[in-house]
């Protein structure tokens, strides 16, 4: 284990941001002098909130080039290269174009609902960057339940996309608002479920306790739960709405979805926000599963977020990779994946967690030798779970595409037709009056 | 618990909680009723930080905002737009507020009056551990029990609200009488329904 | 003034009473479960206040109890959606003026 003591006070002064409370530490020495108390505190968060600002902007310009230049070469093509040298200043001219544009807002569409969902999106967007831990003392907020934390804002995105389709009054817009509505919450469950093993296995809600659980045992938890982490992997992925899981808000398939309406620096801050969305999911996939800021012992020579910001970029190449590669799944290929496919290996994995635990634990097997063996046998588990499920469970495959069962899809609608119009003649039910 | 930020932070969410509900008292829009709801327990999950119940005060947000809400705007999307009237009935409103009244002046004075005995310990430090202990060791009969309640009411609530092909179909074709009024159906509007016209605003 | 109990007591009434007048008057079917959530709601506010000022021994099986209310409450809202779009399915409204047939 590092010597976190001696860390400290290599450098206790105030720019020294590998721990970030030697910043607050002095705001509030500073102002006790001559101000209030709560003073210190406002302004501690507004520079946490300008912080987290601050590294997210340059970094989602820099993102936009990498993920075209990138999906650019999967595609054997050049990507942006007019733009600056390299194209490096798509991303600016990008924005620019955004900024400039006109915001329409439909007729007909709910003024106050219409308006909400840019800015509210923003609000679950940063919010996470807050319990991302880049260093043993160096998150912005280290919460006793940083996990459900997570959760819970990620779940409050839903709600913002559903009014974002709603009030647009325009049909696909909703449509699209229900599919990633739907898929959403129904995706969360295998995120949960796979992070509910990491929780029972490491005994600690913290986000920053389970990397030092990591640290502890010298052990990342992709070795131990490989299942766990693919189907986190591929959850987020959907939450994203990114491809192979982007039906709800592709070109080809219904426009833009949800943000059909939204034009100019609206759509902007939708674009920004699931940008941004993609860059930290990939640094919590990182935190999670791939041990964080921790790297074995590197991490006393080179810094803390210097590895997990290249961890980040691993993980976030391969969701480039798997975007550029796999083909789209169908809305409900993807709802039949995650409840018949995602859930059951989540779930499976919960309770080998709670075993393995209990040995662990109750009756104290020494962790050293006991965690490769159980490393060993959770990966030999995922592969027999994926080899029975494609043997005993494989969709049957189809003659013809599958029928999308929507009210109404008789040929031409003639029987409902002759029914409805059957009804009309001979009215069999009073509407309850008074 | 008397400092400025914490006056602020108690006034401001209890502003945002008492709001919002009135405001769903008004609203005469179902969605936006749920908005305001939306925007209550949001208010409620803050009052429950300012309690130090870092615990329930995620819970609620994952469970209410994240499940509740989404579940009752499917709902309220599955009943057309006629439906969505929220106004007060007239005939109800008048008794219901006297009735009101008197519960909230009664328990407003009980709440002030009677002496609590309160103190101001500090308050618990692992609440998710301490509660999934007590979940399991005294309370695991109402968790076993929470457990079916929670399966019954999702095999009720999918088995009441599916429907069969044919049911659904005629459904959709008498929503499609009803939207063009003079109660014919034109078979090629069910497969593929008209968009509403202008003069059909969102509600 | 320190805020205290009597506080988010009052507070908790007013909520509580706000969601029983909702809950009353609304024609909507809907709408009635909107005002019996913010009655649970409130119901819970005061549960966790009792928590943060009350005894020791009251404050862990308070919170459970919270837990146990918002396990509930969020059962009964998936149960009363589904009996509400199914009474729309078969009276074509889900107005609690007009299913009265049993009226009379």
């Amino acid at each position: 284990m590092t010597d976190l003591a001696g860390l400290s006070s290599v450098l206790g002064a105030w720019y020294d941001f590998r721990d970030l409370n030697n910043l607050q530490r002095l705001i509030t020495e500073w102002i006790a002098d001559w101000g209030p108390d709560w003073l210190a505190s406002i302004i501690t968060g507004v520079l946490g909130a300008l912080g987290i600002l601050g590294v997210i902007g340059p970094t989602l310009l820099i993102l936009i080039w990498v993920e075209r230049k990138v999906i650019a070469r999967f595609q054997q093509r050049y990507g942006p290269n007019r733009v600056g040298p390299k194209g490096l200043l798509q991303p600016v001219a990008d924005a620019v174009k955004l900024i400039l544009k006109e915001q329409l807002a439909p007729r007909a569409a709910d003024k106050l609902i219409f308006f909400l969902p840019p800015v509210l999106i923003f609000i679950p967007g940063v919010l996470i960057w807050g319990v991302l831990p880049f260093g043993p003392r160096m998150s912005v907020a280290d919460l006793n339940v940083g996990v459900l934390f997570l959760l819970a804002v990620s779940g409050t995105a839903v709600l913002v996309i559903f009014m974002a389709g709603w009030s647009s009054n325009n049909k696909y817009a909703l449509f699209g608002a229900m599919r990633a509505v739907a898929m959403s919450i129904s995706y969360e469950v295998p995120m949960v479920l796979a992070l509910l093993t990491l929780v029972v296995f490491s005994g600690t809600m913290s986000i920053n306790g389970i990397v030092q659980w990591q640290q502890q045992e010298d052990v990342i938890f992709i070795l131990l739960f490989p299942l766990s982490a693919i189907a986190f992997f591929f959850a987020a992925s959907a939450e994203l709405n990114r491809t192979p899981a982007d039906i709800s808000e592709a070109e080809s398939e219904i426009v833009a979805g949800y943000h059909t309406e939204y034009s100019g620096m609206r759509f902007g801050l939708f674009y920004a926000v699931e940008l941004g969305n993609t860059l930290v999911v990939s640094a919590f996939i990182a935190t999670f599963f791939l041990g964080g800021w921790w790297l074995w012992g590197l991490d006393q020579w080179v810094p803390s977020w210097i590895i997990l910001l290249a961890k980040t970029g691993a993980v976030y190449f391969l969701l480039i990779w798997t975007r550029g590669t796999l083909p789209r799944l169908r809305v409900d290929q993807l709802m039949g994946f995650c409840w018949k496919a995602l859930v059951p290996a989540t779930l499976l994995f919960v309770v080998v967690a709670f075993v393995e635990r209990t040995l662990l634990i109750s009756e104290g097997w020494d962790t050293t030798v006991a965690l490769p063996i159980m490393a060993v046998f959770n990966i030999a588990l995922s592969l027999g779970a994926v080899m029975l499920f494609a043997r005993v469970a494989r969709p049957a495959p189809l003659r013809r595409p599958a029928r999308i069962r929507m009210a109404g899809s008789d040929i031409g609608g003639l029987r409902a037709a002759r029914e409805v119009a059957a009804r009309r003649e001979a009215p069999q039910l009073q509407v309850g009056g008074d | 618990m008397s400092d400025f930020g914490f006056h602020l932070a108690f006034w401001s969410l209890a502003a945002m909680t008492i709001g919002g509900a009135s405001m769903i008292m008004v609203s005469r829009n179902l969605i936006h009723a749920v908005i305001w709801l939306v925007l209550s327990m949001l208010g409620i999950a803050g009052l429950y930080l300012t309690l130090s119940a870092e615990f329930i005060a995620v819970v609620q947000v994952l469970i209410y905002v994240g499940a509740i809400s989404v579940l009752m705007l499917f709902a309220i999307m599955l009943t057309p737009r006629a439906e969505r009237d929220n106004s007060q009935n007239i005939k109800t409103s008048a008794p219901a507020g006297l009735v009101v009244i008197m519960v909230m002046i009664a328990t407003m004075w009980v709440a002030i009056d009677t002496d609590w005995g309160a103190v101001r310990e500090a308050a618990l430090t692992e609440q998710a551990r301490l509660i999934g202990e007590s979940l399991i060791k005294h309370y695991i009969l109402p968790f076993e029990i929470g457990a079916v309640l929670l399966t019954a009411a999702l095999v009720g609530a999918i088995a009441l609200a599916r429907q069969d092909d044919e049911d659904a179909a005629v459904h959709a074709a008498s929503l499609q009488a009803e939207l063009k009024g003079d109660g014919s159906v034109d078979p090629v509007d069910v497969v593929d329904p008209p968009l509403p016209s202008d003069g059909e605003v969102g509600s | 003034m320190i805020i205290g109990l009597e506080h988010y007591l009052v507070l908790g009434a007013l909520l509580f009473c706000i969601g029983f007048f909702i809950a009353l008057s609304k024609k909507n079917a809907v709408g009635v479960l909107i005002g019996v959530e913010l009655m649970l709601n409130a119901v819970n506010l005061t549960l966790v206040a009792f928590s943060r000022f009350g005894s020791a021994e009251v404050a862990l099986s308070t919170q459970v109890f919270v837990v146990f209310i918002i396990a509930v409450a969020a059962a009964e809202v998936a149960v009363g959606l589904a009996l509400a779009l199914v009474v729309y399915r078969n009276r074509q409204t889900i107005s609690v003026d007009r299913t009265t047939l049993l009226k009379g």
